[in-house]
């Protein structure tokens, strides 16, 4: 059986393709910015209560307060890219999906459940005394699980010809297990979770953003620790998921294009400066390099979609029906949205100074 | 046809978007209504200096922020995964056609989401008229929710001019959205006064704890009227076809109806009860109580409309088992098989009747159908048929006698190979004595 012939037949678009491009792009890095957060800041707060220490200790309780916003918002900012995925590679996604029914709709009870231990963290910090560890345990292996399965689908939805699997078993409970890029790709994905987070616990010391009696600098400073480790592990996972990948992929990289080449450059060039920014101790510095690495890495990520499905399937391809009042209808309330955003901010920042816990 | 379909039987039919939507549209309502409710509260606690009051509300937002964020943001997203797992083709439809409807309210899903966390770890420290602003604006984000969202949903039920002119804002603003928003709006203030008992139940101070009470009880009284008003112009604004589905063209959607109609009047007498002077032990056993008939009161209002769209997943435009109204003429010429991606044969022959049967069953019929399950389970609505003959026939009256099924799509060796199935195949077999098969062609002659 040809797998192209299982490809469902998409439907058209109100606009052209790159308006979904560009809001996909700058949707998904908002997601993985706070998604990064939740999952390194949890993972680096796993591996501080396993220390142990006061200092530790510390880091733990001032991400106590912090987890529940990036949790809110990593599926928050979620939504977005996931329904503009949906509009370029529906007919991909939605059949990968189901191959994998079980696992990828166990998400959504996972995650409330990692959601509600979250919350028990940051509510009773305190009061759990030694069952913090198997608190914040519960709430990153569930995370880590999350991640999984997203990295399983995000494979599998560009490979048409693993779906040929479903005439064996339709029961949903497929995983890509056997692409050898799975393991490298969710693993940088989970490493580089743990740099960005870095970043951002010592940002928030920078910028004076503490709740709790954390010592400012001892969190700069391990926060930038746990970047600068997690920068070096990256290079090699970088490099390690770029040679699993199909040779006819992996050379786009390797002088077959011209901007793949150039991105895959500019990305190992970035990645070096914000490692050794980051064992500087220059934190702006490594922040502004890893907000360019990102954006570089969004792009590399998705020019390896478009050239695993090249085969199948192009966005250009997508039927347009013209109608462009409800994207103007959109961009109105997303600049409301905003300026309404920024304003209840900075109510809330106004009143920051008279904290008293 | 144009998916794959999840292969559930005993889950199948629909089971798993029932289970989550009535949940999460129990707590979103609640999570639009509870904005105003908090901050009149709130209101109210400064102009008569009631610190116990304002404690309370505090306290309700915590609940509110705990149930509503968490519990109901989430199940929300679950919907949406679980439409995309049970009706890609519906949910590819609805996305494309108001992708910016979607993008639109997922802007008013973050500012609800910063505007509450405003509202809550800073209560107590902002001043008062910001913090209740932040409290306005909370609802405001999660009104708008609802109003594009509500679009949505009930272009499924009535897309009204859409089906001609396929205009974003015809298809938006359809025949029931204006009946449909006044009813959700209503439903979302009672649900307050719903939830907020169950808050109120457990405070202390019993003169306190009466107040709410009442206050609770004001909250689902008033606002019944509008739900009443709504839900009335809602029927109204049905089209002829929408309505006799309702008022008992489909065989199960009456118990929904009945169910409807009599937990209505249960809801609000019930929750009059709450008014009264009565013992708090019985007070806080009897505050779920109502939480679980709101629930089932909700749940069958789903049922119901999402039932009266029958045949379809979006009226006129799709079918139930995912297939474009459009394309039915193509399928009918050149067989469901040809016309399917997913399929694993693409010809009935005497050998692969049953695969083939298996095939059409899961493409055709599964989406409403559970195999011993709870929903339209297959079973027993096929125990009677023992010979293939009256099975096809059934089938091939199908949209023709019952039109609240779609028609069988497919030639008529594949309506063949469907009838074999049900009558013999190993699945939804009960107990049957196995009679000899007749072979595809002498059957295509018949």
């Amino acid at each position: 059986m040809n797998p192209a012939a299982l490809i469902p037949t998409p439907d058209a678009i109100p606009v052209p393709w790159g308006w979904f491009y560009v809001l996909l792009i700058v949707t998904f890095l908002l997601h993985i910015l706070v998604m990064n957060a939740m999952l390194g800041g949890g993972i680096i707060t796993l591996i501080s209560a396993l220390r142990g220490g006061q200092d530790n200790i510390m880091l733990g309780k001032e991400f106590s307060y912090k987890w529940p916003y990036t949790v809110a918002f990593a599926v928050n900012m979620g939504v977005a890219p996931l329904l503009f995925v949906q509009v370029l590679y529906g007919q991909f996604i939605y059949s990968s999906s189901i191959l994998m029914a079980v696992w990828w709709l166990s998400i959504i009870g996972l995650l409330i459940l990692a959601y509600y231990a979250v919350y028990l963290f940051d509510f009773k910090f305190e009061a759990l005394g030694g069952l913090r560890i198997l608190v914040i345990e519960f709430a990153v292996v569930i995370m880590l699980i999350i991640a999984f399965f997203f990295s399983n689908n995000m494979t599998l939805m560009v490979q048409p010809e693993k779906w040929l699997a479903y005439f064996r078993d339709g029961s949903g409970t497929l995983l890509n297990l056997s692409d050898p890029t799975l393991f490298p790709r969710y693993f940088h994905m989970v490493v580089g979770a743990v740099a960005v987070a870095g970043l951002y616990l010592a940002l928030i010391g920078h910028f004076r953003f503490t709740k709790s009696k954390v010592d400012r600098d001892a969190l700069i400073t391990k926060g930038l620790k746990y970047f600068t480790y997690a920068t070096g592990i990256q290079i090699v996972l970088g490099l390690i998921f770029l040679v699993t990948l199909p040779k006819n992929i992996m050379m786009l990289f390797m002088g077959g294009s011209g901007y793949g080449t150039l991105l895959l450059l500019l990305g190992l060039v970035l990645g070096i400066v914000a490692f050794w920014f980051g064992s500087r101790n220059q934190l702006a510095k490594a922040s502004i390099s890893t907000l360019v690495l990102l954006v570089v890495m969004i792009l590399i990520r998705d020019l390896v979609r478009t050239a695993y499905l090249e085969p199948y399937f192009s966005m250009s391809d997508l039927a347009v029906r013209p109608e462009y009042s409800p994207l103007i209808f959109f961009l109105v309330v997303f600049v409301a949205g905003l300026a309404m955003i920024a304003y209840m901010l900075k109510l809330a920042f106004s009143c920051r100074k008279e904290v008293t816990k | 046809m144009n998916y794959p379909v999840w292969d559930l039987t005993t889950f199948g039919g629909g089971f798993l978007i029932a289970l989550i939507a009535v949940v999460h549209v129990l707590v979103s309502h609640f999570a639009v209504g509870g904005g105003a409710y908090l901050v009149m509260l709130e209101k109210q606690a400064y102009k008569n200096e009631n610190a116990g009051l304002l404690d309370y509300v505090k306290k309700h937002s915590k609940f509110f922020l705990l149930v509503t964020m968490v519990f109901g943001g989430l199940t929300g997203v679950g919907i949406w995964w679980t439409i995309a797992l049970l009706n890609p083709a519906a949910t590819s439809s609805l996305i494309h056609i108001f992708v910016f409807g979607w993008a639109a309210e997922w802007v008013f899903f973050v500012g609800e989401i910063v505007a509450l966390f405003i509202y809550f770890y800073t209560f107590g420290r902002m001043d008062r008229k910001n913090h209740m602003l932040i409290g306005w604006l909370y609802f405001f984000c999660a009104w708008m929710s609802l109003f594009l969202i509500n679009g949505i949903i009930d272009f499924m039920l009535t897309p009204g001019a859409w089906i001609e002119n396929q205009n974003f804002w015809s298809g938006f603003f359809n025949p029931t959205f204006w009946p449909s928003l006044v009813f959700r709006t209503g439903l979302s203030l009672v649900l307050c006064g719903v939830f907020g008992f169950v808050t109120a139940a457990f405070l202390k101070d019993e003169k306190l704890r009466r107040s709410v009470m009442r206050t609770c009880a004001l909250w689902v009284a008033a606002p019944f009227a509008l739900m009443l008003l709504g839900g009335w112009w809602y029927l109204a604004a049905l089209p002829e076809a929408q309505k006799a589905m309702i008022m008992g063209k489909s065989p199960e959607l009456g118990v929904y109806m009945q169910t409807l109609l009599w937990f209505l009047p249960i809801l609000f007498f019930a929750s009059m009860i709450m008014a009264l002077r009565l013992p708090q032990g019985f007070k806080k056993g009897f505050c779920f109580a109502i939480v679980a008939i709101a629930l089932v009161y909700f749940g069958a209002f789903e049922f119901v409309r999402e039932g009266a769209r029958r045949p379809f997943i979006v009226y006129d435009h799709m079918y139930s088992n995912q297939v474009y109204v459009a394309d039915l003429p193509a399928v009918q010429q050149a067989g469901f098989l040809a016309s399917a991606k997913w399929v694993e044969h693409k010809e009935v022959t005497d050998d692969n009747l049953i695969a083939v049967g298996r095939d059409l069953f899961k493409l055709q019929c599964s989406a409403c159908h559970s195999v011993g399950g709870v929903l339209n389970n297959i079973r027993p609505l096929v125990a009677k048929y023992d010979s293939v003959f009256g099975m096809d026939a059934q089938l091939d009256g199908l949209g023709k006698l019952n039109t609240y099924m779609p028609p069988f799509m497919g030639t008529r060796a594949e309506r063949w190979a469907l009838a074999n199935y049900i009558v013999h195949g190993p699945d939804l077999r009960i107990v049957r004595e196995i009679t000899p098969q007749q072979s595809v062609h002498e059957a295509a002659g018949h």
